[in-house]
């Protein structure tokens, strides 16, 4: 009881600060679906002086790396060829030790955030992509690389979220395209020849993939988190302005206005062409039926042709996301993603070694054979890959496709809320009804 | 005369000594649980009222605001008390009445009652995240074992992807999880009842249903409300197997009070969600309350 | 006789629906993915063990194991020497103040633990007592209290008076009593609360998800999450780490059953 005594409301709120990460738990449910709860970045209160310094500037020389880091992420898939491009670090740097501390993601919000800005887990870490790294950003948690010139090996166009005023803070690193994969096989028995791009020939090239008896489209309805993927393509072509979510929970734009009932209109047509009770449809079933060939299409994202293949697919896989405009009117064709964004901790006692482990994986070799051994996209720059599916769809980092939307709410009320009325639209309701109860939860999570 | 009241005197010290000491039993619990559970729980009293985000350094004080909100202009958090009520009615109907007729079924010994018994309570000593696993792989539409089941009668179901029904599939899962470990607290309630009581009306000719309504039921009046008080906590407490069973966050469809606090905190509002943590509290307390009169009205106590 | 059917009836049909779950989990931990979706119900293709010996070895469960160990049995005998202390005193005391206190330490079950989570995670963090299996234990404990105090107040309220009582005219003092007289007789219900603890928590998932960051200090519901992966859910690798966490548990229900149910017929249900 003593020790509650100790605390000075200051004190409370700045331990606190670290404290409520812990809250968020499994709040994301997946990648970037990251939300709030972020401390002020000197949470832990004991060494009082990181708060009032700039983070480090260009300083960094990867040649005196030495000594132990830790690589702080959440991708426990990927722990196998981290471990290889650490040990090949090693090659050029002996003295180096790297240990990985994998959270699972949906834990990672909660437990290793905490620890990054405590400096106990992290020199390198990874953030996801939105509020996360935005919170990170105001923190001072990461440091300004702009001097290292190492955004230079990145594709300029992808690695956008990470530079902020000129500055560049963090890379976006992976990069999934969050729109349905395809079984091209069944695609070309159902005689598409070319690539739908408006919604009419989309509507007809599922007919006739119906025709031969298979299901167009397994949709995991029945888990928010996955299920809000194809909110992402389904919403590209139809908002006012590529920022519509952002102002949805402003209050600027409603989900009752045309434009959103005419994309719940759309989902309603895609009805028919779900499997049977697809709102019930957990991820890993509809994995399974896109897998065995009961469906063609899967409407989660690229980063599902690895685990496709380790179900034990063997068709070409392709991608093709729905345009919901009319012929010669869409806007983009696809949506892209950064999974995670790497930066170097301002609170590393050893950020020349956290660097020279992020400049090695900058390195087009490496990033390359990083995607390769993990069946995804990288975003650096000059990448060739000698992975089948990577090299079949690698055209898609040349198209123009539109960062995913979903991403730009930071309520997770709001965004249930309206990725929710995209599902009940599925399973039944309409789609006026469903917009008007959505607006409500929005209106009463605007006003508080 | 001086004697006996010095003796009395003394057996007086003698017993305020020995009530101290009965006293100085009870002070480890007592101080870790003010220290580590009250003394936290009377912070999030006081962070119900005011607005803080859970990071930033400063915050106002907003006064009953949060609870106003919660009462009155949130549906998030009204659909959730309606769900958590729906949930917690069906469990505690079919989780006691399981609960008790297996208990009846198996409180005497014959051959396999204890396989049985142990059989039934099995489900109880899984993790929470193994059965949402588990029944989440049996409530998959097109690959689970529940529509093959639906199947035999030529029906199906979208199972949680439907939004009238899906609770009460939790509440299935969740009277499987538990019935067996409420059925060993009603058996032994029941073994504590004297097989004489029962013989004895038995002989003045009163049937099976008689006897059990008259004698068995109001003999283990203890055992059916530490059933019920535990059914109705653990009915509000089905945290982690929603969000294993509906995913994180769930839809609302199936989000309950205790999600809906931790979507709240997640969804950076920590005053909020202290205040309607602090409603939690209030609503499992009344329906405590509540159960424990109405089961009382149909069990006159029998012994003190 | 149509009672004895019926009975029989419904026990087979509910032991049915037990055991349906249970087996798809068993048998599921042996099939690959593909086949586990084709055929839950199936045998498997072949009987092999490579899912528990990917688990043991590769998972690195035999840690989480340990560590799972040394918290439940720490936590459950130490909760369970802290409640049935204040279970004696609340038991003796008698009167407003035992009703007091037992009612005090009763109303934590309702409580719920989000509500508590931040400012316990900030007193543990100013302990230094994140991370630690040491803080896992101690939260663990004063979780456990309040049910453990439920059921053992109940019991030991019935224990006669009288006898304490007699104990105490031959000089016998409280802690000699609760040594020699309250603990003995109350073991069936000890081991009955303590069947609850242990169930309880070996399978506490919110405070290690919170409170512990090293892999290496994982607890075994915390590593059965790393099966559902991001982008990928296991489901035989889970259902083989169902399996095995599972069997612990299973055999110290076996062999507390006997006393468990007498402890719950002794005690809680007098109360």
């Amino acid at each position: 009881m003593a020790l509650n005594n100790a605390f000075t409301r200051r004190r409370i709120l700045q331990l606190a600060g670290v404290g409520v990460a812990g809250t968020t738990l499994a709040a994301c449910a997946g990648p970037g679906a990251s939300n709030g709860g972020d401390g002020d970045g000197n949470g832990n209160g004991g060494d009082g002086g990181n708060g009032g310094e700039e983070p480090g500037s260009g300083s960094l020389d990867p040649s005196l790396a030495a000594g132990a880091i830790s690589f702080a992420h959440w991708r426990g898939e990927d722990n196998e060829a981290f471990a290889k491009i650490i040990e090949q670090l090693k090659e050029t740097y002996p003295d180096v030790e790297v240990r990985q501390d994998i959270t699972p993601s949906n834990d990672y919000q909660s437990n290793a955030l905490a620890q990054i800005r405590q400096g106990t887990v992290g020199d390198l870490f990874a953030s996801f992509r939105g509020a996360q790294l935005t919170t990170m950003i105001d923190a001072d948690l990461l440091v300004d690389l702009t001097d290292t010139g190492i955004a230079d090996k990145y594709e300029a166009s992808l690695v956008s979220e990470g530079l902020v005023d000129g500055k560049t803070l963090a890379l976006p690193y992976q990069l999934v395209f969050n729109q349905p994969i395809t079984n091209e096989e069944i695609l070309e028995q159902a005689g598409a020849s070319e690539l739908p791009e408006d919604w009419d020939s989309y509507l007809s090239l599922l007919d006739s993939i119906q025709g031969l008896g298979i299901t167009p489209i397994a949709w995991p309805g029945g888990e928010m988190g996955n299920a809000g993927q194809l909110f992402n393509c389904m919403i590209m072509n139809l908002g006012p302005s590529d920022d519509m979510c952002a102002r949805i929970e402003a209050g600027d734009l409603k989900v009752t206005d045309d434009w959103f009932l005419e994309m719940l209109r759309h989902y309603q047509e895609l009805i028919p062409y779900f499997q049977q009770n697809a709102t019930g449809t957990a991820v890993e079933p509809a994995q399974q039926m896109f897998a065995s060939g009961d469906a063609a299409m899967l409407a989660t994202g690229s980063y599902h042709i690895a685990s496709t293949r380790a179900l034990g697919a063997t068709f070409p896989i392709g991608m093709l996301a729905p345009v919901t405009a009319a012929a010669g009117e869409a806007k983009y064709v696809g949506v892209h993603n950064a999974t995670f964004a790497l930066g170097v901790s301002s609170v590393s006692e050893n950020p020349d070694t956290a660097f020279a482990l992020l400049d090695f994986l900058s390195d087009p070799a490496i990033a390359g054979q990083y995607g390769d051994d993990t069946a995804q996209f990288v975003t650096v720059k000059d990448v060739e890959y000698t992975n089948e599916d990577l090299s079949h769809t690698s055209d898609w980092v040349q198209k123009e496709t539109l960062l995913a939307p979903r991403f730009q709410f930071n309520n997770l009320d709001i965004r249930n809320a309206a990725e929710g009325a995209c599902i009940e639209v599925v399973g039944g309701k309409s789609p006026e009804q469903a917009a008007e109860d959505a607006q409500q939860i929005i209106d009463q999570q605007i006003g508080n | 005369m001086a004697g006996m009241t010095k003796t009395k005197r003394r057996a007086r010290r003698a017993y305020r000594k020995e009530r101290l000491v009965l006293l100085a039993f009870t002070v480890p619990a007592l101080a870790l649980y003010i220290s580590f559970f009250i003394i936290p729980a009377l912070q999030s009293l006081q962070y119900s009222l005011t607005n803080w985000n859970g990071y930033s350094a400063t915050f106002d004080w907003v006064g009953l605001d949060n609870f106003t909100r919660a009462l009155t202009n949130d549906s998030l958090f009204t659909n959730a008390v309606t769900n958590n009520l729906k949930f917690w009615l069906i469990v505690l109907a079919f989780q006691t009445l399981f609960a008790l007729m297996l208990a009846v079924f198996l409180f005497r010994n014959f051959k396999g009652s204890a396989l049985l018994r142990g059989l039934f309570f099995f489900p109880t000593i899984l993790s929470s995240v193994s059965v949402a696993y588990i029944w989440k792989f049996i409530y998959d539409p097109n690959y689970g074992l529940g529509n093959d089941i639906l199947g035999i009668f030529g029906i199906s179901s979208s199972f949680l992807g439907n939004d009238d029904t899906a609770i009460y599939w939790i509440a299935i899962t969740q009277v499987w999880f538990h019935a067996g470990q409420m059925m060993t607290i009603f058996i032994a309630g029941l073994q504590s009842v004297p097989q004489e009581m029962i013989e004895a009306a038995a002989v003045d000719g009163a049937g099976r249903w008689q006897v059990f309504k008259n004698v068995t039921w109001p003999m283990i009046a203890p055992a059916t409300s530490i059933v019920m008080a535990y059914t109705t906590i653990q009915s509000f407490k089905a945290f982690d197997l929603i969000l294993g069973l509906a995913g994180n966050p769930p839809k609302s469809s199936m989000d309950i009070m205790s999600t809906r606090i931790y979507t709240t905190f997640a969804n950076s509002q920590y005053g909020y969600a202290s205040a309607q943590a602090i409603l939690f509290v209030i609503v499992i307390v009344a329906l405590n309350f509540a159960v424990r009169r109405i089961v009382g009205l149909t069990q006159p106590k029998t012994e003190s | 006789m149509g009672f004895k059917i019926g009975r029989a009836g419904i026990l087979f049909v509910y032991a049915i629906i037990i055991i349906v779950p249970i087996t798809v989990v068993m048998l599921g931990s042996f099939k690959s993915m593909g086949e586990l979706f084709d055929s839950p119900f199936g045998l498997p293709e072949s009987w092999n063990a490579q899912n528990y010996l990917d688990i043991i070895v590769h998972h690195d469960m035999g840690q989480a194991f340990i560590n799972s160990a040394i918290v439940t049995l720490s936590s459950v005998t130490l909760t369970l020497l802290i409640a049935s202390c204040a279970a004696y005193g609340i038991a003796r005391l008698k009167g407003w103040l035992s009703w007091l206190i037992f009612g005090f330490l009763v109303l934590g079950m309702a409580i719920p633990p989000q509500a508590n989570m931040i400012p316990q995670y900030v007193q543990f963090d100013r302990l230094g007592l994140l991370n630690s299996l040491t803080g896992l234990i101690l939260i663990m404990v004063v979780t456990g209290l309040p049910v453990a105090t439920f059921i053992l107040g109940g019991f030991m309220k019935t224990l006669p008076n009288e006898m304490f009582e007699a104990a105490s005219v031959d000089g016998v003092g409280p802690v000699r009593s609760y040594i020699s007289i309250a603990m003995p007789l109350s073991l069936p219900s000890i081991a009955a609360t303590s069947i609850f603890l242990f169930v309880i928590q070996w399978n506490e998932l919110l405070y290690p998800l919170m409170f512990i960051q090293s892999p290496d200090k994982q607890t075994i519901p915390l590593r059965l999450l790393n099966f559902q992966g991001e982008f990928l859910t296991n489901y035989p690798l889970l259902f083989t780490g169902v399996a095995i966490a599972s069997i612990p548990i299973t055999i110290i229900y076996i062999l507390l059953q006997r006393y468990f149910v007498e402890g719950m017929t002794a005690g809680a249900v007098k109360g």
